[in-house]
């Protein structure tokens, strides 16, 4: 038995070697390449018809080489019919930024005491919370906009940084539990016989513990704030409108102005991909919420 | 004694800020959206919302539009869903060789997967133009003529399809990365020693073994899937005829440009019992993956 095994393990690894040699590891390169080249094309497209000219970015056959010009960013900035998209940047940044804070404060919060502490109903309290991360906004948006109006908070800032922090938490609280899990619980004991509170353990002890979670989790419900668009597009109008919000206006444009929209894209896609970048390890982890680790 | 209530309101105060903060905006405009959903109530007039029993139920029963864009829904989900889990699980066997520098490419595919959908639709739509797109551009270099990507029902959706097939494709593959990484090497050896054939082994253990996996993707994508209008409504606004008109996208026009705000609520109290199935679905999923050892 042991003989077999260890036999079989030798014809394993002969098995994966020849896997790395032609012609096998030569077409699996191939399809890899061509398929990181096919998820990061968009992308160049996008950039690329920002810094065309307004000929080029209409040209038939599509122009590959030409001169950039940063006139559609220009445009976009602070020309473009009264409608500067530095405004919706600025909103976008601060109801991102606020919103994370809070969701991450609440969501470690509570995910620690999910962790740390037994109560009645604990089970379902975490099971509805995992599923309000499957409320279609869309489903809300009805009656969020008439509780929004009422409570006179359309067009406010105030508004969509609640209505993000609520949409974050569920992804919070599910991340940072695993994460909070997994500090030895002896460090903690330690910490309650030198006569911490268990509030202070909380904030003094686990926290600092988990701080490479909170970061990713903060990255990434600042993004999915960033991203938001049904809540941003029916709840603002112009003082508290986000990029999305900007962007929506393309259709009035009548499609015209394609390399001003495209600088706009830009400035709300290039910049995350730096983030998805440093969140890569955790990313699969956050978006199947622990599920595939 | 002391020490229990001490230990509960501990618990309290961690969990109840979270809580309270869901309570408001995700488990009351579900009440209020039952509510709103059995009045007669609209933008429109200024009278006060009128009490109309299930009467927006019967109407969306008959109604043709709203069969359509269940119909529609139903394709777009089932044809991207599906073509991103075969191709993901194809590229994750790939991605899954032990081949140098493969590794960089695949934290490269990761990008898409939190780029802005408005962006996203942008770029797509940008690219699928009848008369400069890049998609037309490469179908005419191939031989043929130039395609209305974005006005001919069918190739529309489709059109749609691969936009949402770009955007979600790396990140089902990188959650069955994941999932092939963390397979047991004695499964295969086992299967070995059994004689198996390398068809025999996908089939039979390789498969079954990413079943957890298969399903929690599954399930994510097609709430996702399900409640995504952001690609909708930069490149089709739903035309051409309604070929496009996805559910979330006639809830939102009902709401919020026919201003009829009892039947877009009808519709989304049908939409989140729908995903509240879905969610039981993943609940229990989720389950058996942390009972799992």
């Amino acid at each position: 038995m042991t003989v077999a095994l260890i036999r079989n393990k030798d014809q394993h690894v002969s098995v994966r070697r020849s896997a790395s040699a032609w012609p096998i590891g030569t077409v699996g390169y191939l399809v890899a390449a061509i398929f990181t080249g096919f998820c990061l094309f968009p992308f160049y497209v996008i950039l690329t018809t920002a810094l065309k000219t307004e000929t080029a970015i209409f040209a038939w056959p599509p122009v590959w080489v030409f001169k950039p010009t940063l006139q559609s960013f220009y445009n976009a900035l602070f020309v473009f019919g009264g409608r500067s998209a530095i405004s919706y940047l600025i909103n976008s940044i601060v109801i991102s930024a606020v919103s994370t804070i809070l969701a991450v404060v609440l969501g470690a919060m509570a995910a620690y005491g999910f962790v740390r502490f037994r109560f009645a109903g604990k089970r379902h309290l975490a099971f509805w919370i995992l599923s309000t991360r499957f409320a279609p906004p869309v489903a809300f948006i009805v009656p969020i906009y008439l509780m929004v109006q009422k409570a006179g908070l359309l067009d406010s800032h105030i508004a969509l940084i609640l209505i993000y922090t609520a949409m974050n938490l569920s992804l919070v609280i599910w991340i940072l539990r695993g994460f909070f899990a997994e500090i030895p619980i002896e460090i903690e004991e330690a910490a309650l016989v030198d006569g911490y509170s268990r509030l202070q353990i909380f904030w003094r002890v686990a926290v600092p513990l988990v701080r490479p979670g909170i970061v990713s989790t903060a990255i990434l419900s600042a993004i999915f704030s960033w991203n938001e668009f049904l809540y941003a597009m029916v709840l603002t109008q112009s003082r508290a409108a986000t990029l999305p919000v900007y962007l929506a206006g393309f259709s009035n444009s009548m499609g015209l102005a394609w390399g001003e929209y495209m600088a706009v894209g830009a400035m709300a896609v290039l910049p995350i991909l730096v983030f998805t970048f440093a969140v890569q390890k955790y990313l699969v982890r956050g978006l199947t919420f622990g599920a595939v680790k | 004694m002391r020490l229990a209530v001490q230990r509960r309101r501990a618990a309290w105060v961690l969990i109840a800020p979270a809580v309270a903060v869901l309570l408001v905006l995700n488990l009351f405009p579900i009440v209020y959206a039952l509510y709103i959903s059995v009045h007669y109530w609209t933008l429109a007039r200024p009278q006060p919302p009128r009490f109309a029993g299930l009467s927006n139920y019967v109407d969306l029963f008959f109604d043709e539009r709203f069969r359509n864009a269940v119909l529609v829904s139903l394709k777009f989900i089932v044809l991207a869903v599906g073509i991103e889990l075969l191709l993901g699980l194809g590229l994750a066997f790939v991605f899954n060789m032990r081949l140098r520098g493969i590794a960089t490419l695949r934290k490269l595919t990761l990008l898409p997967s939190l780029a802005m959908p408005l962006v996203v639709g942008l770029a797509w739509f940008y690219m699928f133009n009848e008369n400069f797109g890049l998609v037309n551009w490469i179908w005419v270099m191939l031989g043929g003529t130039r395609v209305p990507f974005l006005t001919q029902g069918t190739l529309a959706l489709l059109s749609i399809v691969a936009a949402d097939v770009w955007q979600w494709t790396p990140f089902v593959m990188l959650v069955f990365y994941a999932a092939l990484q963390a397979l047991p090497e004695y499964v295969y050896e086992a299967a070995r020693i059994d004689g198996l054939s390398g068809g025999q082994i996908f089939f039979r253990v390789t498969l079954p073994l990413l079943r957890p996996a298969i399903l929690i993707v599954l399930v994510i994508r097609a709430v996702d899937a399900l409640r995504s209008l952001e690609l909708v409504f930069m490149m089709t606004k739903g035309g051409p005829a309604g070929d496009t008109e996805v559910l979330p996208w006639y809830l939102y026009t009902t709401g919020f440009l026919s201003l009829d705000l009892g039947y877009a609520a009808a519709m989304a109290v049908l939409m989140l019992a729908l995903v509240t199935v879905l969610c039981q679905l993943f609940a229990g999923l989720l389950e058996s993956q942390e009972a799992a050892p």
